[in-house]
This record gives structure tokens, sequence and C-alpha cells, in this order.
């Protein structure tokens, strides 16, 4: 990936091609605590994305400074800042995302998303391709954040986004929003997603689509 | 904070090993949980040097916060100061690893510094603070978490074993049949509900 | 003769699953009988929609995925069936619905189809629906009739009761053995059970060492822990799990020794969930527990024969 990409680019490849949940499938841990309703799951999402964001901006400033040897430390320092300052902007300004989350929060840091993406690209990139890159790769788990929460929700709840839509008649299926639900509709959405998507790449085979 | 007895003590080591298992219960330590090979050697070899990181882990992070960030009201700083101190014993334990256990190392390979990573470590000694543990208690959470996730992953590096050979779609290959299989190994887990009160 | 299936790729002749799983059918027919008997129409209901789902589920996968169709080796049929037995008689229709096309589809098919499952699908069906709709799965009624002379006084309005499993001193061995309790359609009646049992393994459908061991050790270690061990048999699902859904030859060990650390396993974990854990009965979880450490039991026990340690690829 060391060409020339436009912003535009760079910022569409995080959404979807290398979407960090349906197609790198990194960062798995708070995917499945995050998503037990869509609005956790948008919280989770907003806040790992302020720090992929502040994160791959400031090791793209600084990446000429910092010695080859001690950037993986370097790069958790700067990530371990922008995690501490969202933990401290949420606990004060919804509670209650702080107390669903947990210590999924601070478990930011070592979502390997965002580390993976300050080696593999703001770390050799411009500032305004890595802010592009960490906006792309937050809004794409964002994004499948809120999918995969969506499906929890109204399959466990019966609601999305907290407000009911399935009527008093339904009988909610609990495990959804439990821990066994989490991998089963996770796994089950990403093999569906799989087949999906090279069911496109087949059908636009020579155009050029990337799978 | 929990007086050590033997009930207590086997009680939490139940607690932490099958009721509230890291992976099945508490999704913690799932990245290595869903890409570590399938052989169960190599499955075991890492739990067992994630068990030695995760005890030590909870013990030099317990001692950083009670007597360095506490005192000096710095208690906010404990996410970027026990990352350092789990990126530092990796380090360490990797090093020592490569001069004793070479053929491990190897076998390893990129998933050791990974450890760095795993939600399981840093969760513990998250965990530890925020549960209020004692030392004692903190270093066997880390230890016993710790064996829970060793269960975890060689039960999942044997029914994948068994399962190499199988015709599952295409689609699900991989990644999504691991997430399958560990939804229903965890809903086996679920048996031990309510084992330790 | 004793059909030794091993894990992996295993084309199987359809006529002999369809022979296995038809000697399975018909050892289930005393408890159907049995079950519909006492439970009464709403039973028989419950079992058809339960088989039927069973058997479309497989039918459309096979369909769309473009498989040869192999719904009359019966095995869907069986699991559906089982499945149906194992639940109250008064649960909402769309209960064993679901829970059949859980288990086909995801438990069976997902994994490459029969032979290739790693747990029992009927288990974890049932596991799903009782933590997804725990009181819908608990709706335990007496008998609407009852077989024999005994004092329990059948309720043809579905009165709700508590599984006998929760005091079973309540009720007599009489009625304990011959299933005028309350409990799951097929659990309750002993008796048939027995007869099946017998059935299968004259015809060499399954081997007794899972049975005796699994019920022995229930037994035993009931027994051990100050309650009346006649009983700790003949209340629950031991009876029923340890014949029809422990002895699933796909989801457990392969050798005979594997079997019986197999039954010793899930009588342990029956008691223990029973005696300290927060559900009352603990077979289906004892069983599923057992189906995820039987990869591993393979690997020593075929250590232990080989005796030499075999590195697996």
């Amino acid at each position: 990936m060391g060409k020339k990409q436009t912003m535009r680019g760079v910022f569409i490849n995080g959404v979807l091609n290398e979407n960090p949940v349906f197609r790198l499938v990194l960062g798995v841990c708070p995917i499945l605590a995050a998503t037990t309703s869509a609005t956790n799951g948008l919280g989770m999402g907003v806040a790992a994305t302020f720090v992929l964001l502040g994160s791959n901006i400031v090791i793209s400033l600084l990446r000429n400074f910092i010695p080859a040897k001690v950037r993986i430390p370097a790069y958790i320092v700067v990530i371990s800042t922008f995690v501490t300052v969202v933990q401290m902007l949420i606990q004060a300004f919804v509670p209650s995302l702080y107390d669903a989350l947990g210590i999924f929060i601070p478990l930011i840091v070592v979502n390997c998303i965002i580390l993976a993406r300050a080696e593999a690209f703001a770390g050799k990139n411009s500032v305004l391709h890595s802010a592009a890159d960490g906006l792309g790769m937050g809004l794409g788990f964002t994004l499948a954040l809120i999918l995969i929460g969506m499906v929890r929700e109204i399959i466990g709840n019966g609601s999305v986004f907290g407000l009911d839509i399935l009527g008093p008649t339904f009988q909610p299926m609990l495990i959804a929003i439990m821990a066994p639900g989490g991998f089963i509709l996770f796994g089950l959405i990403l093999g569906i997603v799989n087949s999906i998507v090279s069911k496109i790449a087949k059908r636009s085979a020579g155009k050029g689509v990337k799978a | 904070m929990m007086e050590f007895t033997l009930v207590n003590f086997l009680l939490f080591m139940v607690n932490c090993v099958l009721s509230n298992n890291f992976i099945f219960s508490r999704y913690l330590g799932c990245c290595p949980f869903l890409g570590v090979s399938s052989k169960v050697e190599t499955a075991a070899g890492m739990g067992v040097a994630v068990t030695f990181v995760m005890a030590l882990a909870s013990l030099i992070t317990y001692v950083v916060y009670y007597y360095i960030l506490v005192p000096l009201s710095l208690q906010y700083l404990n996410t970027i100061s026990f990352i350092l101190v789990i990126a530092a014993l990796v380090q360490f334990v990797e090093m020592f690893l490569k001069k004793t256990v070479p053929a491990l190392y190897s076998a390893l390979g990129i998933y050791l510094p990974l450890i760095t990573t795993n939600c399981a470590v840093l969760g513990v000694t998250l965990l530890n603070i925020s549960d209020q543990y004692n030392m004692l208690w903190s270093v066997l959470n880390g230890v016993f978490g710790a064996l829970g996730f060793l269960l975890a992953i060689v039960l999942m590096a044997g029914a994948r074993e068994r399962l190499e050979s199988s015709n599952i779609p295409a689609a699900f290959k991989g990644f999504p049949i691991s997430l399958v299989i560990a939804g229903l190994m965890s809903v086996a887990f679920l048996g031990f509900t309510g084992l330790v009160k | 003769m004793n059909l030794r299936m091993s894990a992996g790729p295993h084309f199987v002749a359809r006529e002999s699953t369809q022979t296995l799983m038809l000697d399975v059918l018909i050892a289930l027919i005393p408890t159907t009988a049995a079950g519909v008997y006492l439970f009464g129409l709403r039973a028989a209901w419950v079992l058809a929609v339960s088989v039927i789902s069973a058997v479309l589920a497989e039918f459309v996968w096979q369909k769309l995925a473009r498989k040869p169709v192999r719904v009359n080796d019966l095995s869907a049929a069986v699991t559906g069936l089982i499945l149906g037995l194992n639940m109250p008689a008064e649960v909402p229709l769309w209960l064993p619905a679901i829970g059949s096309i859980i288990a086909i589809l995801l438990v069976k098919q997902l994994f490459g189809g029969i032979g290739q499952n790693f747990m029992n699908p009927a288990m974890l069906a049932r596991g799903i629906m009782l933590v997804s709709w725990p009181a819908q799965m608990t709706v335990y009624t007496l008998p609407m009739r009852v077989l024999g002379s005994t004092s329990v006084v059948p309720s043809p309005d579905a009165v709700s009761a508590a599984t006998a499993l929760i005091r079973p001193s309540a009720y007599n061995p009489y009625d304990l053995l011959v299933g005028n309790i309350p409990g799951t359609v097929g659990e309750v009646c002993k008796l048939a059970i027995i007869i099946g049992f017998l059935y299968m393994l004259f015809v060499g459908t399954i081997s007794w060492h899972i049975p005796v061991t699994f019920v022995g050790s229930v037994a035993l270690l009931s027994w051990i822990l100050g309650s009346d061990p006649w009983m700790a048999i003949l209340s629950g699902g031991v009876l029923f799990g340890a014949v029809f859904m422990a002895t699933d030859y796909v989801t457990n060990p392969l050798l005979k020794v594997g079997h019986i650390i197999f039954g010793i396993g899930c009588g342990i974990i029956v008691v223990v969930i029973r005696k300290f854990g927060g559900y009352p009965e603990g077979v289906t979880f004892a069983i599923l527990l057992m189906n995820t450490v039987t990869p591993l039991i393979d690997r020593w026990t075929k250590r232990r024969v080989y005796g030499t340690v075999k590195k697996h690829g």
C-alpha cells in the first residue's frame, strides 16, 4: 500500500474493503461486549473512533521522530493517553454508557485495530491520510457495532436503540444478549457477510473490485 | 475483602475458571482464543505463558497502583501505567522463553508479543482494582482467570483439530465457525451458573 | 455388533445410517407412547411440530445448498423427536419449532452435516431454549392420565406443578418408575426408557458403557453426598439422557475406555449442578460439557492405547 491514495479512497477503504470488524476481524473482545444493544455499539464505536483518530494523527505527526526500536511502546503511550481522556469524558458526560461498557472502555487501549493501524498506516503516511484512515476505520467499526448491536437487541430485547419495536407479544430470546448469543450471532453475521462479499466478487470479476 | 480460607480459595477458583470463565462468560482474551493454532500442544503452551504473565502482571500492577499512583493521587494514570508494565513484562517473558524453551518460543511465534494486547491481561489488572481485591486475591485472580483461559483455549484447539476436515460452508470457514464453536461451548459452560453464590 | 464411527469425513452409506436411526426410533416408541398417553394430545402436537420442523429444516438447507437431500436417513427425524421429548407438554408450539431449526441448521448442517457436528444437536438446542426462554421451558404439569393404580391425581386441565426433581420424595417409586409425575414428555416413564435401552443393546445400536457408567455415577455420588440414590436416578432426566442423548456416537469418544470416562464425567457434573448449581437439572449441561471435552478424551486415550506419543497433524 505504498502508492499515493486519495484521502477519500483511504476513508472508504476503512469502512468497506478493510472493515476492521467484518474483513480484518480485529478487536473481537469489545465487539462482543459492546453489542448488547445498538446504543452501546454506537457509544463504543464513537469512543474508539475518537482514540483512533487522535492516535493516528499524533503518531503520524511524530513518525519521523520516534526511533524504530521503541515505536511500539511509544504508540502504546500515545494510544493510552487518548483512552484515558476518553474514559474521563465518558465518565463525566455519559455515565450510563460508562456503566454499560465497564472495563471495555479502558480496554480500548489493547484494541488490536488501533495498534495495527498505528503500525501499518500512521507510522508511514502523512497526517491527513492517517486522519482519513482513522476516521474510515473508526466509522467502519462503529457501523459494524451498530449492526450487530441492533440484531442482538432486536432478538434479545425486542427493541432498537431502546425503543420497543416488536410489541408486548414478542418473547425475547434472552440468550442473544448473553455471552453465547454474542459469539454465535457475530459468527453467523460474519459468515453471511463473507458469503455476500464473495458473491459480489464473483459477479464483478473483471471489473477490478477487490473482495 | 475476603479472608483467605480453604473454602473461599476453592470457591474463588471455581468461580474464575468455570462460572465466570474469562472467555466464555466475560469475553476477555478472544483474539488469541480465536486465532490460536489448532494444535492442542501450542494452545496449552500459549495458555501457560499467559498464566505466567497474568499472575506477574496482577502482582506488579497492584504494587504500582497502591504504592505509587494512589499516594500521588494519580489513579487516572492506571490504564497507561498498567499497559506499560504489561508490555515490559511480555518482552521479558519473550527473552526468557527464547533462552529456556526455544521450541515453544518459535511455536508461539507472533502470538507471544500479542499477549500484550490480550484483553484478558489488561482486563484482569483493571478488574483487580475495580473489585478491590487485596494483593493475594489479585494474584489469584490472575492465575485462575488465566487457567480459565487455558481451559477454553485447549478445548477450542481440540474441537478445531476435530473439525479440520469437515465440510463447513466456505463462507464460514475460519473465524465465523470458530465464533460459533465458542458460542456453543459457552452454552455448555452456562451450566456452571450459580455454582458459586 | 457395534457400529464404530470415527470423527472426520466419513461417507456413510445411506442405508446403514437409516437402519441405525430406525432402530433408535423404534427404541423411542415406548417412551413416545407413554408420553402421549400421560400428557395427552398436546404432547403429540409438540412432538409432531418438533419432528416436522427438523425434517423441513434439513430438507430446505440441503436443497438451498444444492446438496443431495438425505432426509430419509432419518437422522433429522430422530433429532426432532428427541428434542420434542425433552420439552414439557405445555410449551408454546413455536418453541419446539425454533429449537428444531436451531438444532439442525446451527449445530448440525453448518458444521458439515451428518456425523460432523461436535456437540449433540438436540441437547444444544435444548440448552439454548432453556436459557433464552426459561419461563416457557419449565411449565411442567401433572399428567392428564395415569398408568396403573396410584394416588397421584391426574389433571386434565394442565395444572402446573414443579418437576418431580425438586422433591422426589413426594412421589412413591412406582409413580417415578411409571411416569405419573410432572416432567418433560420423554423423561417421566422410566420403564419405557429401560425397554428402549434394552432394545438398542440387543440390536447393537449402543453399548452399555455410557448409560451404565452415567447412571451409576449419579447414583454413587448422590449417595455419597447424602441423597437417596434411587430417587436421584428415577427423577429428572438422567435415565433419558443417559440412554438416548449421551449415547450419540458422533459426539462421544471413540474408545470404550473413553466412554467410561465420558459416563463418569456426565454423572459427576449432573450431581454437582443439582447440588450446588443454579439449575435444578444438570443433564443437559453435563452432556454438553462432556461433548466439548470429548476431543481431548480421544487424544488422551488414543495415546494410551498405542503406547507411543502420537503427533497429531
